[in-house]
């Protein structure tokens, strides 16, 4: 099957290049059909790498096919690790990712760029699965820079619309932020190591002791990185203005799998993470912040994709605070199930905004539970997973993620405690909200719902059914000694000094489960209470807010201060510059450059005046001075 | 050999179609006899043979650059298929296109001066009828004149060159020639200096290098575009190949005697290929200039005499001919419609023909040396291998130079989007469309995967 | 011992150098010192057999002559090619002969080109 490995990036890429050559000539949706088999491809592929033996547990393997860059001591070649890390992630991107494609076929069928939207998916397939795949920093990069693009051309996708134009470019620039500290952790990682293969850098790590300055330095550096591409605080606003673009990419791209690269990466760099435990702490700490805070902003939010785009938010800080505790398999299991259910969401929440003709706010929806029940359902399923109601998905990981904070700190727990009861209250709410109560929509959208085609339905029931079972990967020692999801990754992760091994008691995990368990069917009966029977809709009018849920549903007023801190003031720093160092200095300096190669050319021209003499004459003046400088 | 035996029978054939009657067939016998040369070129790969006495040393450096030009030759042929359609001798002029390809050929695995003498004249007496091959333009008339009598004025020294360093050597082998230079006190004396400085201009002739360039810019704009296609690639390309193995490898030792001329001719060649390309109008002149300032960058690499010399050279030249001779295949269907070398004939290319308007940036972005084309990573190596030598300066004026190409080149890129509609629709065959796709997309491969290439020598 | 010389061997040569340009530059001086000098428009005018001169000399004549010129050189400078394979012969032997043969098949084809071409037709 190894040998087949490169097919895996390539597919999608000969699908991203045939659709956006033929686009139209391709007739109807076969760009679509073209783009899903794709990737189907490429998850067949994966499905045959992820039961070959080398990646059951015993040595990664490496396939190099080329070098790329040859210059001197610095030599990156093309080529692919394939080990358990990235056996998950090939499996998360490429299954979900041909979910979401044979998703859009029918999301997609009535817009006009259909075929652009297609090519910009398959492109975005492509990017993240070198991502993955290589195996080095600077393939790595090279994906990681490609998602982004990607991302911003598909977030400006309706590019009619000057917002989302806005929103594009405010996603492109805060990465941008967070890749120059990738990006300069790199070139520290070169300097130091002298390498940037995965391999050798992490073998030549290992010879460092903990917490030394230079493995600190490049490991916060590349976490910056992590911090934009995954949104974390504070280069964290540009996911929830990303909900701009159409719902299938924020599933795929802003749900299950480019926001998961920062945590990728850390996972990947668990070696040099794990012998800096300073970065670990740092890493705990943003975590934590970044969960409880967009978790509180969810609370109030009025718009279903930007509640599901906290809750995302929300849920990249538990994994990262899970990475900071040194639970590497802890995060990238919350990583597969929160891929799982959090698709399963955004689908299910764009099925109903599809229902809704486009209606994006939960305050005209209600008591769609009828019209929609197979949407309805698979919410329901992902309202479930996420909040952590066993069995479902989200319980299993959650649970792990809050024993492994538990064996810490008691506070770390205390606060991610609250955090999953918000969880549980703003994601009942919105389910409440949304399928229960009254119809609130115009009178024309009333008669305009209904149930979504079976290429929308199909693949949300199989995500509603990954959602309910995918937690069984990852059973606690409760239950079964095996471990599955842990034990396959077991042999490329490593232990910081920090992480303690004690299992936690049997006693403990279940009072936990127990806990959540009453805590959860509160929480339901609350929300159900207060949104389902008494319809507390939030008003349509800002006035009539209390100042605290004026404060959460203006986010904590974070971009107007980002606007007032940095935006604006560089806005004025850049004019004063234009105005007195570009225009006058500058422009004086290039200008004056410009006009003096224009004038020289001119001079230099008439030198080549077309008579064989005067050429013959400069040649022997040449060979003249040639010979007296030499030989005297 | 083989190639070399493949490319004379074939040149011949050629030569006698007219007279044997089999004219019509001739186009599709070239093409077949190019393939096979380049098939059979590959047979000493990594072998490394010496022919007749070590006149022809044949190794993978030779083999890479035959190879280039064989397949540069290819897509010539391709792109020039109306070349004279209307001249009754025009089966003559595809002889004489194959015998100046033997010169070519002979001129990057040249193992004795004798040969490097017989290389060079082989390589240019072609050029010098096929520069006028348009008989009824008197530009083209003007242009081998003037072609003709400064060749024959640089040939003088580089057989006065050959002679001196005979003299002092007794040798015309290249191997003897370079033991004996270092061997010998002072590295040979005053003859030695006098001889390797007077082949030393010869050369800078062939390449095109300032103060010796002037002819470059007259005879390209006055030549049939499809003969300074030719030209600019493959025989600068063999001149350069040529230069490079007589200087890094036979008077390496002597380095000391040519390497600071080298370094002055090539920040010279530079300056003036690229300012003086700014203010050209015409596409031709421009990439007339513009192929003077690629000389300069390619004479650094002469001088850089490190193990990054050979490959970079190597990669200068595929990114720069491959370029160039998608350039003009580009400039060939334009002007056939246009009747005019303009920039200008470029205006609103990009809507009317997108592919044509696709493969011109290419090849500017390329020529240009902007990152995702081959160009980039070609001077890319070529300013590292220079940089390894401290010739800090001289790098600093290339890149000055190379800014200053960007100037002229984005001019076109401009053009090709400027909103005029009054572009007209080109007509191309499909073979043409494919071949010019063909080398753009080489030049993109190499240019994101370098390592492709640069790892061959 | 024989190939060594030293530079007075070739004393005589220069010798012979030194007389035959000094004969000559004796002799062209002498003449122009000694000889009569008389101006007449008869006298300076170009004297051909006593018919009296019409026109200028320059006249455009048939480009053929070059090209019948040019290819005697040619091929009269290639024939040369068989005087060391002559001298040769016996210590070349039969590949000699071949190699020869292939040469002299390659020169008859070039004139068999020049021919068909009509290079050498006058009219």
């Amino acid at each position: 099957m190894l040998q087949f490995a490169w097919l895996i990036p390539v597919l999608p890429l000969l699908g991203f290049l045939c659709i956006s050559f033929f686009q139209k000539q391709l007739p109807g949706k076969s760009a679509g059909i073209i783009g899903s088999l794709t990737v189907l491809g490429s998850f067949i592929i994966s499905c045959g790498l992820f039961f070959h033996p080398a990646s059951g547990g015993t040595e990664p393997v490496t396939i190099t096919y080329f070098d790329w860059i040859n210059v001197g001591s610095l030599k990156i070649p093309i080529s692919f690790l394939i080990d358990p890390i990235s056996c998950v992630m090939l499996l998360i991107i490429t299954g979900i990712g041909f979910l979401i494609h044979v998703y859009s076929i029918g999301y997609m069928a009535h817009d006009d760029a259909f075929g652009r939207f297609f090519s910009y998916l398959n492109l975005f397939i492509f990017f993240m699965l070198i991502l993955v795949l290589g195996s080095n920093y600077v393939l790595m990069f090279a994906g990681w820079e490609g998602v982004g693009l990607c991302s911003y051309l598909l977030i400006g996708f309706w590019f009619k619309n000057n917002e989302y134009n806005n929103a594009a470019n405010k996603a492109f620039i805060m990465n941008r932020i967070g890749d120059l500290g990738f990006l300069l952790g790199i070139i520290l990682m070169f300097v130091t190591f002298g390498s940037v293969q995965f391999s050798e850098v992490f073998s030549a790590a290992k010879g460092f002791p903990d917490n030394q300055t230079t493995i600190v330095a490049i490991t916060m550096l590349l976490f910056v990185g992590a911090m934009g591409k995954s949104a974390q605080i504070p280069l964290y606003t540009w996911l929830p203005d990303a909900m701009a673009g159409p719902t299938p990419v924020s599933a795929l791209i802003h749900a299950a799998t480019m926001v998961t690269a920062g945590i990728y990466m850390v996972v990947r760099s668990n070696i040099l993470y794990s012998i800096a435990p300073s970065t670990l702490e740092f890493i705990t700490i943003v975590g934590m912040a970044t969960a409880i805070f967009s978790a509180t902003i969810a609370l109030a939010q009025t718009d279903i994709k930007k509640v599901l785009a906290y809750s995302t938010l929300s849920q990249l800080g538990y994994m990262f605070v899970a990475l900071g505790l040194g639970a590497y398999s802890t995060g990238l299991f919350h990583v597969t199930t929160h891929a799982f259910f959090k698709a399963l969401l955004f689908l299910a929440a764009g099925s109903v905004i599809h229902a809704m003709s486009g209606e994006q706010d939960i305050r005209r929806m209600g008591g769609l539970r009828k019209k929609l029940p197979v949407t309805y359902f698979v919410f329901l399923i992902g309202t479930l997973a996420i909040s952590g109601v066993p069995p479902f998905a989200g319980f299993f990981s959650k649970d792990e993620i809050l024993a492994k904070a538990h064996m810490h700190s008691e506070l770390l727990f205390f606060l991610l405690s609250v955090t999953s009861v918000i969880t549980a209250v703003y994601m009942f709410r919105l389910l409440f909200l949304t399928f229960f109560g009254t119809f609130r929509g115009t009178h024309d959208q009333a008669h305009h719902l209904h149930e979504s085609p079976a290429v929308i339905t199909i693949p949300l029931i199989i995500l509603a059914i990954l959602s309910t079972l995918g937690g069984f990967l990852g059973l606690p020692a409760v239950f079964t000694e095996h471990h599955l999801f842990g034990n396959f990754l077991a042999p490329v992760l490593s232990t910081p000094a920090i992480t303690s091994l004690a299992e936690p008691s049997h006693f403990f995990e279940y009072m936990l489960m127990g806990i959540s368990v009453v805590a959860l069917a509160l929480i339901i009966y609350m929300t159900y209470d207060r949104f389902a029977k008494k319809e507390m809709v939030p008003s349509l009018s800002e006035a009539e807010f209390k100042p605290w849920y004026r404060v959460l549903y203006h986010k904590y007023y974070i971009d107007e201060l980002y606007d007032k801190v940095f935006v604006k003031p560089l806005y004025w720093l850049s004019d004063v510059c234009y105005k007195i160092f570009d225009i006058k200095i500058v422009d004086g300096v290039v200008n004056l450059v410009g006009k003096g190669v224009v004038r020289g050319s001119e001079v230099v021209r008439l030198a080549q005046a077309g008579s064989v003499g005067i050429y013959i004459f400069a040649m022997v003046i040449g060979i003249i001075i040639m010979l007296v400088v030499n030989l005297y | 050999m083989t190639t070399l035996i493949i490319l004379s029978a074939l040149g011949l054939v050629v030569l006698f179609s007219e007279i044997f009657g089999y004219k019509k067939i001739v186009l599709p016998f070239i093409f077949a006899g190019l393939v096979a040369a380049l098939a059979a070129s590959f047979i000493d790969w990594n072998i490394g043979k010496h022919y007749l006495n070590e006149m022809m040393i044949v190794d993978n450096y030779s083999i890479a650059f035959t190879v280039l030009m064989i397949a540069i030759t290819i897509v010539w042929f391709i792109i020039s298929p109306g070349f004279f359609r209307d001249q009754g001798s025009r089966v003559d002029h595809f002889a004489l296109i194959i015998f100046a390809l033997i010169g070519a050929q002979l001129l990057t695995s040249f193992g004795n001066m004798i040969m490097l003498f017989l290389a060079v004249e082989i390589l240019s007496i072609p050029m010098y009828i096929l520069a006028g091959s348009n008989k009824s333009n008197l530009a083209s008339n003007e242009a081998a004149l003037k072609y003709f009598l400064m060749g024959a004025f640089a040939t003088g020294f580089l057989l006065f060159g050959i002679a001196l360093i005979y003299g002092q050597t007794g040798s015309f082998n290249l191997q003897q020639i370079s033991e004996a230079l270092t061997t010998q006190q002072d590295g040979g004396g005053v003859m030695a200096v006098a001889g390797v400085l007077l082949i030393m201009v010869g050369l800078f002739f062939k390449v095109s290098a300032a103060p010796f360039h002037f002819w470059a810019p007259d005879v390209y704009t006055g030549a049939p575009t499809e003969i300074t296609a030719f030209m600019s690639t493959v025989v600068k390309t063999a001149a350069f190949a040529g230069f490079f193995r007589l200087f890094a490898t036979c008077f390496s030792a002597s380095a000391s005697i040519w390497v600071n001329t080298i370094m002055v001719v090539s920040a010279l060649t530079i300056i003036v290929g690229n300012i003086t390309a700014v203010y050209q109008t015409s596409f031709k002149r421009m990439l007339a200039y513009s192929s003077i300032a690629h000389a300069g960058y390619m004479l650094m690499a002469i001088i850089s005499l490190n193990g990054y010399a050979q490959q970079s050279i190597l990669f200068y030249a595929v990114a720069y001919s491959v370029s160039s001779i998608a350039a003009f295949g580009i400039l060939l269907a334009v002007s056939h419609i246009t009747k005019n070398d303009d920039v200008a004939s470029f205006n609103g290319l990009a809507k009317k023909n997108p592919l044509l308007a696709f493969v011109t940036l290419l090849a500017m972005l390329s020529l240009a040396g902007i990152p995702p084309m081959a160009g980039f990573f070609a001077k890319y190596y070529i300013f590292t291998a220079a940089l390894q030598q401290h010739y800090t300066w001289l790098v600093l004026i290339a890149v000055l130079g190379s800014l200053i190409g960007v100037f002229y080149y984005f001019r076109v890129i401009i053009a090709l989007f400027k909103n005029e509609n009054s572009a007209a629709e080109i007509p191309m065959t499909g073979i043409y469309k494919a071949a010019l796709l063909f080398i753009s997309l080489v030049a993109l491969v190499f240019g994101i995967m370098p390592g492709l290439l640069a790892g061959l020598l | 011992m024989e190939n060594q010389h030293l530079p007075s061997d070739f004393f005589p040569i220069v010798l012979q150098f030194i007389v035959a340009a000094g004969f000559v530059v004796t002799t062209m001086v002498a003449t122009h010192i000694l000889g009569p000098k008389r101006k007449s428009k008869i006298k300076l005018e170009t004297f051909e057999c006593g018919i009296e001169s019409q026109g200028n000399a320059r006249v455009p004549f048939s480009i053929k002559y070059f090209l019948v010129a040019i290819l005697f050189v040619l091929f009269d400078v290639e024939v040369i090619f068989m005087y060391p394979w002559a001298v040769n012969f016996k210590s070349l032997g039969i590949n000699g002969i071949i190699e020869m043969f292939i040469f002299m098949v390659l020169f008859l084809t070039g004139f068999m080109y020049i021919i068909k071409k009509g290079a050498l037709k006058w009219e």
